[in-house]
């Protein structure tokens, strides 16, 4: 029998049975439309996550300051009570980590510790002492002016992050470069403003959408190393050299060993407080990589089961579809076609089963999927491949639980119906 | 009784079956127990045979065995002067397909199917191409006088012209022979006498036709009627020459 008939016959048998067919399929549409959902939220997942790794850069160490649990150096008076907090990262290690092989650049960052206020409400934002190639390594673009740079020196000119802009500014404000801002009783003038689109996030510093950054030599002579903080029951003077190195290798392959120099001296030198840390963006693209595999294939082994389901679901409504066209098939047979004619009918039947199935289950999770974005505000993303994976697969199940069902049909004996009823 | 049957003449007879010490047994637990015990007769081409037997005379394995449905367990069946007593399964449903016709008593018409695509069947196993699948189950409806119903399902049709369509079918393939298994055998007087005129149309236009029937009154239609009993021919009538010859 030719190819074309033969679909024909068999889509034409399914549609026969619509209302049948479709809940036949279900199993598929139910257990595709899952694993596609699900498939898109991981995938949304992952990339919102590697995004943010990668756009601290994968060439980059980044080396920052972090709050020890206890005070550590303490500067005590006769009453026990911490006046001066020296913690952090430090302008010798700045030096030491520089001469270090394989280091290109080291660009460095110091929050103020300044509150920003408008009004009286704080906002969350802070002003950041950075050296001139900080934009480069914090991976942001100037929008609108200018970037800092050596001519600013220790004047008071600053670049403002775009959600400093949206809170300090009115909607639709022009002339912002140029305009002044007031930190404490210092006033800066907006020389530029910045933005992030990669969604990094520089520890010790924050997103750089929030920042207001000054040059650090700006920083330093305006506020001082010091900040004074009044958040805790007992006011600290806290003394910070450097809150950020962002680290440039020259040669990534060497990342590991250069990573493994600076934690050496860094908890050589800081071996009583643990008042550093160490983000390898690399290695946490590595880990997220190896943790999305393993998600990959918990999530791939629960489709299996839920499509495994289906395609039982569909092998026995076959085997019921075949005894119940018993005498169509003797008759067929008796008229001349080949067991094989057979097999591909019912076979074919359903492929065609669990396709459909398999096609309206990719409409149905890329369906739930932009419901999960809409109403759980979670990211998605599609990929063509799982797509197509998801329709190579209920082909695949057609021909796994469609085979014995079509062989079956094959089997019977044509003498049957040319008995009389 | 169809006077010009007595009329017509044998001459050039070709052979279009040929059965040689057809033997079937079937195994059971208590031994073989033979249904065919050795048949003997040639069917000439364009005759129109009747075989009759009562039930347990191996009329019906004789049916299956002439159909090719089943195959014998000892002697030789040549078919259009092909032996197919040793063919596989593959090559017997080719043959069956391209010559031989089936009519059966419950009709087995698709009922899904319109009479044009249920005359189409035998054609699309033997891969014919639809423009000509088209005209050939075309002309077959109109041969069967179906021509204006070719669009309707059977549940539309009556009985007989039920199993019109299914002559009709049997024919697209131009087959050696058709073979009817109590093609009457669901309908009513009337329209069996109709459905035995259409067959008589056939023969009239150089058909070979097999009938397998119990129905002792269509016995003066054919142009010759094999007895079956236990298993054996019991006696050919042959109403063209006008004689009976018994066996043993």
């Amino acid at each position: 029998m030719r190819l074309r008939d033969q679909l024909w016959l068999s889509f034409h048998n399914l549609m026969l049975h619509k209302v049948r067919s479709i809940l036949t399929s279900l199993g598929i549409i139910f257990g595709v439309g899952s694993v596609i959902a699900m498939l898109a939220i991981s995938e949304g997942a992952k990339i919102q996550a590697l995004a943010q790794i990668e756009a601290m850069g994968t060439d980059k160490i980044i080396v920052a300051t972090r709050k020890p649990p206890a005070s550590g150096k303490d500067v005590s008076d006769s009453s026990g009570q911490s006046l001066m907090d020296r913690y952090g990262i430090t302008r010798v290690d700045l030096d030491h980590i520089r001469r270090m092989d394989n280091v290109e650049q080291v660009s460095v960052a110091r929050n103020s510790r300044k509150k920003i206020l408008s009004g009286m409400k704080r906002l969350d934002l802070s002003l950041v002492g950075v050296s001139i190639d900080f934009l480069k390594f914090s991976r942001s673009d100037i929008v609108q002016g200018r970037w800092l740079s050596n001519i600013d020196g220790i004047n008071n000119t600053c670049v403002i992050g775009l959600n400093v802009k949206r809170s300090l500014f009115s909607l639709g404000q022009k002339d912002i470069i140029g305009s002044t801002i007031m930190v404490e009783k210092d006033i800066f003038r907006v020389v530029g403003i910045l933005e992030n689109s990669h969604g990094t996030n520089i520890p010790g510093v924050g997103s750089p959408n929030d920042c207001i950054f000054v040059t650090i030599m700006a920083s330093d002579s305006i506020f001082g190393k010091k900040a004074y903080d009044t958040s805790s029951r007992n006011p600290v003077v806290e003394d910070v050299d450097f809150d950020t190195f962002i680290v440039q290798v020259r040669d990534v392959s060497y990342i590991d060993y250069t990573s493994k120099r600076i934690a050496a001296y860094m908890s050589k030198v800081h071996s009583e407080t643990k008042d550093w840390t160490m983000l390898v963006p690399l290695d946490l693209l590595k880990q997220q990589e190896a943790t999305q595999n393993i998600f990959t294939i918990v999530m791939s082994s629960i489709a299996g089961i839920s499509l495994l389901v289906g395609g039982i679901g569909i092998m026995n409504i076959m085997l019921a579809n075949v005894y119940e066209r018993r005498k169509e098939i003797g008759t067929r047979r008796a008229l001349g076609a080949q067991k094989g004619d057979i097999i591909r009918q019912f076979l074919f039947e359903t492929i065609f089963l669990t396709s459909l199935g398999g096609g309206t289950g990719v409409a149905l999770g890329i369906f739930i999927a932009k419901m999960v974005t809409l109403y759980a505000d979670m990211p998605t993303a599609f990929s063509l491949w799982f797509i197509v994976l998801a329709l190579v697969i209920s082909a695949v199940i057609g021909v796994l639980f469609g085979t014995y069902p079509a062989w079956k049909a094959a089997q019977q004996n044509p003498i049957e119906v040319l008995r009389s009823e | 009784m169809p006077e010009q049957k007595k009329e017509r003449k044998r001459e050039n007879l070709r052979e279009a079956l040929h059965l040689e010490d057809i033997r079937k047994a079937y195994h059971t637990g208590s031994g073989d127990v033979p249904v065919l015990k050795g048949i003997n007769y040639d069917i000439w081409r364009g005759e129109f045979i009747g075989i009759m037997g009562t039930s347990g005379s191996g009329k019906s394995t004789m049916l299956n065995i002439l159909g090719l449905l089943d195959k014998p367990t000892g002697g030789l069946y040549r078919l259009d002067g092909i032996d197919v007593s040793r063919m596989s399964d593959y090559e017997l449903t080719r043959v069956r397909n391209i010559k031989i016709g089936f009519v059966f008593q419950a009709f087995n018409l698709f009922p899904h199917l319109t009479v044009q695509e249920n005359i189409e069947v035998p054609m699309l196993y033997a891969e014919v191409p639809a423009k000509k699948r088209h005209e050939i189950s075309a002309y077959m409806a109109e041969r069967v006088r179906l021509g204006h119903r070719l669009d309707h399902r059977p549940n539309q049709l009556s009985g007989g012209e039920c199993q019109r369509v299914a002559v009709a079918r049997s024919l697209v393939n131009s087959p050696t022979f058709i073979l009817a298994d109590e093609p009457t055998g669901n309908l009513d007087e009337k329209t069996g006498a109709e459905i035995m005129n259409l067959f008589h149309e056939l023969h009239d236009a150089g058909t070979t036709i097999v009938m397998v029937t119990h129905n002792p009154y269509y016995e003066p239609h054919y142009d010759r009627v094999i007895y079956l009993r236990n298993g054996t021919v019991w006696k050919i009538i042959d109403n063209i020459a006008g004689y009976t010859q018994e066996y043993q």
